[in-house]
């Protein structure tokens, strides 16, 4: 039964296929039909070699059309289509073969033209295989997915290389055979599969160039430059791959946008790191760089990369200016020069607050910041490299300012600002400068040191100088206030007092002492000496001073001896010296005048006390001069006649110039000792005490003027040094 | 013994009346004697003897701590005293009490009073915290045990050869030990509570 049933169902089949394949046709002859036409479209669509001639062949086409027409007709083309696709996977070892030897050839020479010939020979191989196109999309397209496919699996490493290569060779300048070369790439399916690496050659082309052509250039900005180089190189060579079948240039334009503007960040990304790595030298520069920082601004709105240029500013900051080989003068002017550059850069501020904060802190940290700033205000530099802009308008100093809460204009703080950002107004330089510190007083301290120092400095009724320090300190009161320098407006003052009260005395009775008479309180402390200046010397001083307590009677004089300067014309046998010299030469040749051999002992005897290398460099001078002798050590012999002069037995022990007025900062130690006594004292007696107790029990100690503040910045201090611990607020001496 | 009782009443519970009276025009006068005591007491640098005042507002109360001298049995404790000022300054002494309880044959060794002949009849003006304090200082090394306030103190000391330096004989040893013992007994290390 079951073979009855098995029978009449494979008996169906049979006639099924068999009026399939010989259609209606009588007999069998549609079945021969089809075999013919079955042999011919194979035989058509096989994949030959085409580097062999012979295999070469030519077709009918009209018999071939007719043999697909069957074929199709007996719907059969599936099955016909599969035996192809089959074939092409049996014969690709044609196109391997060609491919290897391409490459080889390639990797041999390096060569790009190799590549370009590969290329157009793989074209050459999905022609000649390719279907006719009657067959239909479909089946071309089946076709072109295997060629593409079997091609991709089996292309090595070294394609991509080369083809990479390739490109890059067609973009400078831009080649003949581009079009070509495109439709090349298209037909082979390598454009979108490759897309990455076309990409990544635009990509390494714009950096190769912005690298060649921007960096070290910071005077003009480079952007615009680089954007027409853009429109003119690169855009014509992604035009055939990205704009493709544009029909007009507004359609081009169109498909452009989105590559074009990812290349265009691509460029400003690539300036921006080229000139993120180069800020500091850029800022060195400064004002010749300011196109790079225009350049800059401009980039970082494209492209976020505040963070890394802060990151690699700090680093570049830590690394080249905060160490202790560079000069505080340089770090300030880096720094003003850096608040100007990021101030062009980034006006709210943002990056200068976190660019700046590790350079103010190092700058707390510099003993001499303060006096290299006030000297600056002053004009003391002698390299004339101000840190003030000369056109800058003289403002007073701005305190930071609360926020004002009915401000219309406010605007709320940038994104990427910290917590601790203080929205800093464009204030003037010096007024960023002052505020390294907190309180102005420091600077003012220091200004008064300076000055007196400067005064001090002024020989022979130099008068036009003592103007010039006033019309400093005018502008400087404009800046600090009035009150500020009142010191120093006394110091100033006493100035000229001096040269009245000198013209007075010299007309009661003529001295040759000139002397500079200052008010003791107002000046700052000036070192003291114990020098007696001997002979002659002293006989003057006396003599003057006597004049002077007639003339102001409910004063008097004391003199600073150590401090000026004394004009001398030594009368020796042969010759006589003129020259002008410190008081402690004045006074040490003036013993010579008594004998002609002195040892030093005696010598420092004669002028009171002195420091052994003090003495020691003021008779140098003499010896010099040729007119002492050390003939042993430490004897000194005077030359009434000029000898040969031995070369110099010894040199100027390299005393360091002592400054003649104690620093302000030195001052502020020594009074801080004292405060530390007290300290130390109650909480000796009083066990642990809280910082505001502190404060209010040093009301004990004489003078105490610090706030707390600085207090809590003292007791870190000696906490550092390991003197006391602070506990919960508590502090208690360590021991 | 006489001096042992008169010694143990409060050094100054009765301060001369007729000069509290004029008080209000000399406190200015004695604020300022104290406060230049202040100031040369912390710039000399007198190892193991400090003071201060108690709080800002008076310069009256003082706290003093004394180290005990080296080579003494007092040495290696800390002793807090306290130091009030009468309103007529220097011309009478200050008060001066221990805080931290001492064994020791002049000091009581529950009040902490301290029978020392300069805080008492010979008081002088020309003294100051620092001499006090100084004085105090030797008080703890070399005792007066001819007017002892504490009898028990006074006698451990007193047995033969007391010179309570460990250092000399084997059989002082014991005394001193015994000494020691009791002194340990008592005393109550520094703390620094303000």
């Amino acid at each position: 039964m079951a073979t009855a049933a098995l029978r009449s169902q494979v008996a169906a089949k049979w006639h099924e296929a068999f009026n399939r394949l010989n259609r209606t046709e009588p007999g069998i002859s549609g079945l021969v039909s089809f075999s013919q036409a079955w042999n011919i479209a194979t035989e058509y669509l096989h994949p030959y070699d085409i580097s062999d001639p012979m295999v070469a062949k030519k077709h009918d086409l009209a018999s071939v059309k007719a043999a697909f027409e069957i074929v199709n007709r007996s719907r059969r083309l599936p099955v016909m289509l599969e035996t192809f696709l089959d074939d092409i996977c049996n014969q690709y070892h044609l196109i391997i073969r060609d491919i290897t030897q391409y490459l080889a050839e390639y990797e041999q020479s390096a060569d790009t033209s190799v590549m370009l010939r590969l290329v157009f020979r793989l074209v050459e191989w999905y022609r000649a295989w390719a279907p006719i196109d009657e067959l239909g999309p479909t089946i071309r397209g089946a076709y072109t997915l295997t060629f593409q496919t079997q091609l991709f699996s089996i292309l090595p490493p070294a394609f991509v290389r080369g083809f990479k290569a390739l490109c890059a060779s067609t973009l400078v300048p831009v080649a003949q055979h581009t079009p070509q070369m495109w439709e090349a790439f298209e037909i082979l399916g390598l454009t979108d599969r490759y897309e990455g690496i076309i990409a990544s050659v635009g990509y390494e082309r714009i950096e190769d160039y912005v690298r060649e052509t921007c960096a070290g250039k910071w005077d003009a900005p480079c952007l615009e430059g680089l954007r027409a180089w853009m429109t003119e190189q690169i855009v014509p060579w992604m035009l055939p791959m990205y704009a493709k079948g544009a029909i007009n240039t507004e359609d081009a334009r169109g498909m452009l946008q989105n590559v074009g503007s990812r290349f265009d960040f691509h460029m400003n990304k690539t300036l921006c790191d080229l000139r993120t790595s180069e800020i500091f030298d850029i800022i060195i520069d400064f004002p010749d760089s300011m196109g790079a920082l225009q350049d800059l601004k401009e980039c970082l709105q494209r492209v976020d990369q505040r963070a890394s240029l802060v990151q690699s500013l700090r680093k570049a900051n830590r690394k080249r200016l905060l160490h202790p080989g560079a000069d505080t003068k340089l770090i300030l002017s880096q720094y003003v020069a850096t608040i100007k550059c990021l101030r062009i850069v980034d006006p709210p501020g943002v990056l200068l607050f976190k660019v700046a904060d590790p350079i103010r802190r190092y700058l707390r940290e510099r003993p001499d910041t303060i006096r290299s700033i006030v000297a600056n205000l002053v004009g003391d530099d002698d390299s004339g490299d101000s840190l003030v802009d000369e056109n800058e308008p003289i403002q007073p100093l701005q305190q930071l300012e609360t926020e004002d809460y009915n401000d219309p204009h406010w605007d709320p703080e940038p994104i990427d600002a910290g917590p601790d950002f203080r929205t800093n107004k464009p204030s003037d330089v010096i007024s960023t400068l002052v505020s390294i510190y907190d309180s102005k007083d420091l600077f003012v301290k220091e200004l008064q040191v300076l000055l007196a120092q400067r005064l001090l400095a002024i020989t022979d009724d130099n008068f036009e100088k003592v103007e010039k320090e006033r019309r400093n300190i005018e502008i400087l009161k404009i800046r600090f206030g009035e009150a500020a320098l009142q010191v120093c407006e006394v110091m100033l003052k006493d100035m000229s007092d001096s040269k009245r009260i000198d013209g007075h005395v010299q007309s009661k009775k003529a001295s040759i002492v000139h002397p500079t008479i200052i008010s003791r309180h107002f000046w700052p402390s000036l070192e003291s000496s114990d020098i007696v200046m001997p002979g002659q010397f002293q006989a003057l001083q006396l003599d003057y001073a006597k004049e002077f307590s007639t003339f102001k009677p409910d004063k008097k004089l004391r003199w600073l001896p150590h401090l000026g300067t004394v004009h001398l014309e030594l009368q020796l046998e042969d010759r006589t010296i003129e020259t002008d010299v410190p008081p402690l030469e004045a006074a040490f040749i003036e013993l010579f005048s008594e004998k002609n051999i002195w040892t030093m002992d005696e010598l420092i005897e004669g002028v009171g006390a002195v420091d052994r290398i003090a003495a020691l460099k003021a008779l140098i001078t003499w010896i010099d001069l040729g007119v002492l002798k050390e003939d042993e050590e430490n004897t000194f012999r005077l030359l009434e006649v000029t000898e040969e002069a031995a070369p110099a037995a010894r040199t100027a022990p390299t005393a360091i110039e002592a400054p003649t007025v104690t620093a302000a900062q030195q001052q502020q130690a020594e009074q801080m000792r004292l405060y530390w006594k007290f300290i130390e004292g109650m909480l000796t007696n009083l066990g642990s005490l809280p910082l505001d107790r502190i404060q209010t029990m040093l009301r004990f100690a004489p003078g105490y003027d610090q706030t707390v503040e600085q207090l809590a910045g003292f007791m870190e201090a000696a906490r550092r040094e390991g003197l006391v611990v602070g506990r919960d607020g508590m502090w208690k001496l360590n021991r | 013994m006489e001096q042992l009782t008169t010694s143990l009443a409060p050094p100054r519970a009765n301060p001369k009346p007729s000069v509290t009276n004029s008080s209000q025009q000399v406190a200015g006068s004695v604020a300022k004697r104290l406060g230049n005591e202040l100031m040369s007491l912390m710039m000399s640098s007198s190892p193991g003897i400090s003071a201060f005042p108690k709080s800002d507002g008076n310069l009256f109360e003082w706290v003093g701590t004394i180290e005990g001298p080296a080579e003494t049995i007092y040495a290696g404790l800390t002793f807090r005293i306290s130091i009030s000022f009468p309103a007529n300054y220097p011309y009478v002494a200050p008060a001066i009490k221990f805080d931290t309880p001492c064994f020791h044959p002049n000091v009581d060794i529950n009040s902490g009073a301290i029978c020392l002949d300069i805080l008492q009849d010979k008081w002088s003006a020309v003294y100051s915290v620092q001499t006090i304090l100084l004085s105090l200082q030797s008080l703890l090394g070399e005792p007066n045990n001819a007017s002892p306030l504490n009898t028990d103190a006074a006698a451990v000391w007193d047995t033969p050869d007391s010179l309570c330096l460990i250092k000399l004989l084997s059989d002082k040893l014991t005394v001193t030990t015994v000494f020691r013992t009791q002194l340990m007994k008592h005393y109550r290390p520094v703390k620094d509570a303000a």
